[in-house]
């Protein structure tokens, strides 16, 4: 009679978080299970990055994808100089980068949809119930015109408000993910943010 | 608050907007999966082009579109090297028009042919067998050849030329 292997205990108890040094090692001897929960504590992050660069949903799963792909296998260059999470951004990046220059006359957008809280935000509703000209506008159509006035700043000053003003990433980490000093990171998001107050000035001058 | 700070706030609220924006539902629970999936089935992360291949090229390019300046700096180096290539193609060789005149600058002409090298057989019969293209001397022992040209086999002569001047 072939009797059924115990179930070890272990795995139903809950396992106390690895720290990511540990996670690289391990990945880069080819664990994939390692490499899997690195893949997870980050994926939103490097997702969204791409997707408010590029405002379409299909070429940032794409990109996000290939992006995790190549750092795996070019973990053995990993040095440990900066940390994971700055050395993966700057792959993403640069991917995206590259993407964008290739088809910078095939702008097509594909938006994710606002979730439940955007309706719920008071900062949005006051935008849209405030007097402004363009009062009737809903939330749909400030996103798509939000998107568009971003996707007419380069690919550096957009890069610096999604990491800035979206992502909310430090000027330092900016210019780490950059690869620049911090004064281009301050001087190419004063120069996007009066780009992007010219492009909306019908949704933020009040009457 | 003056009307350029309000605009300031405003874009910031605008811009909190784009974190409302999310992929459809489960999308990340699904996400590290295909990832590695793609990883096990051995692919090389996507679209490996020729930008990513040759960075140095994708910076030489910025810098040329960035920079007009420079483009036209380089263009225009890149003119001067063509053009001081064609004059320089063009000029005669002054090195080559000595050797054709005598020492006491009179225009002659002294052509003087090697004598005969003296070649032992089995080098000349490895002419005569080599399958070379370009020169074969069998048909030249045709009845016509050596009626046109005289006997093939017959021996060297040194020939000294001489053209004095008028």
């Amino acid at each position: 009679m072939i009797m059924a292997e115990p179930v070890s205990r272990r795995d139903s108890e809950p396992t106390a978080p690895v720290d990511e040094e540990t996670l690289v090692q391990r990945a880069r001897g080819g664990d994939l299970t390692a490499y899997d929960e690195l893949v997870k504590r980050y994926q939103e992050r490097i997702y969204a990055t791409i997707y408010h660069m590029t405002s379409n949903h299909e070429d940032a799963n794409d990109l996000a994808q290939e992006s995790f792909i190549k750092a795996f296998q070019a973990l053995k260059h990993f040095k440990g100089g900066s940390s994971f999470y700055t050395w993966l951004y700057r792959i993403a990046v640069n991917k995206t980068i590259n993407f964008l220059k290739q088809r910078r006359h095939r702008v097509h957008m594909s938006l994710n949809d606002l979730d439940f809280n955007a309706e719920h935000d008071p900062d949005l509703m006051a935008l849209i119930s405030d007097k402004t000209p363009r009062r009737e506008a809903g939330l749909t159509e400030l996103q798509e015109k939000l998107n568009a006035a971003l996707l007419k700043l380069s690919e550096p000053h957009r890069l610096v408000v999604v990491l800035h003003d979206v992502q909310g990433l430090s000027h330092e980490e900016i210019a780490k993910v950059m690869n620049c000093n911090i004064g281009t990171v301050r001087s190419r998001l004063f120069y996007a943010r009066q780009q992007l107050q010219a492009w909306l000035a019908d949704y933020l001058k009040p009457t | 608050m003056n009307e350029n700070e309000h605009q300031f706030q405003a874009l910031r609220q605008l811009l909190a907007l784009k974190r409302h924006e999310v992929p459809p539902p489960g999308y990340f629970d699904r996400f590290s999966g295909e990832v590695l999936a793609r990883i096990r089935a051995g692919e090389t992360g996507g679209r490996d082009n020729l930008a990513e291949r040759l960075p140095w090229l994708v910076r030489l390019l910025q810098a040329l579109e960035s920079q007009p300046a420079f483009a036209g700096a380089l263009a225009s180096a890149l003119c001067l090297l063509l053009v001081g290539g064609l004059l320089y193609a063009e000029r005669p060789d002054a090195t080559i028009q000595p050797l054709l005149l005598p020492p006491g600058g009179a225009p002659a002409l002294n052509v003087a042919v090697a004598p005969p090298l003296s070649a032992p057989p089995a080098v000349t019969a490895g002419l005569i067998s080599a399958t070379n293209p370009v020169f074969n001397p069998q048909p030249m022992a045709t009845p016509e050849a050596v009626a046109l040209f005289g006997n093939p086999t017959a021996p060297l002569q040194p020939v000294s030329f001489r053209v004095s001047g008028n």
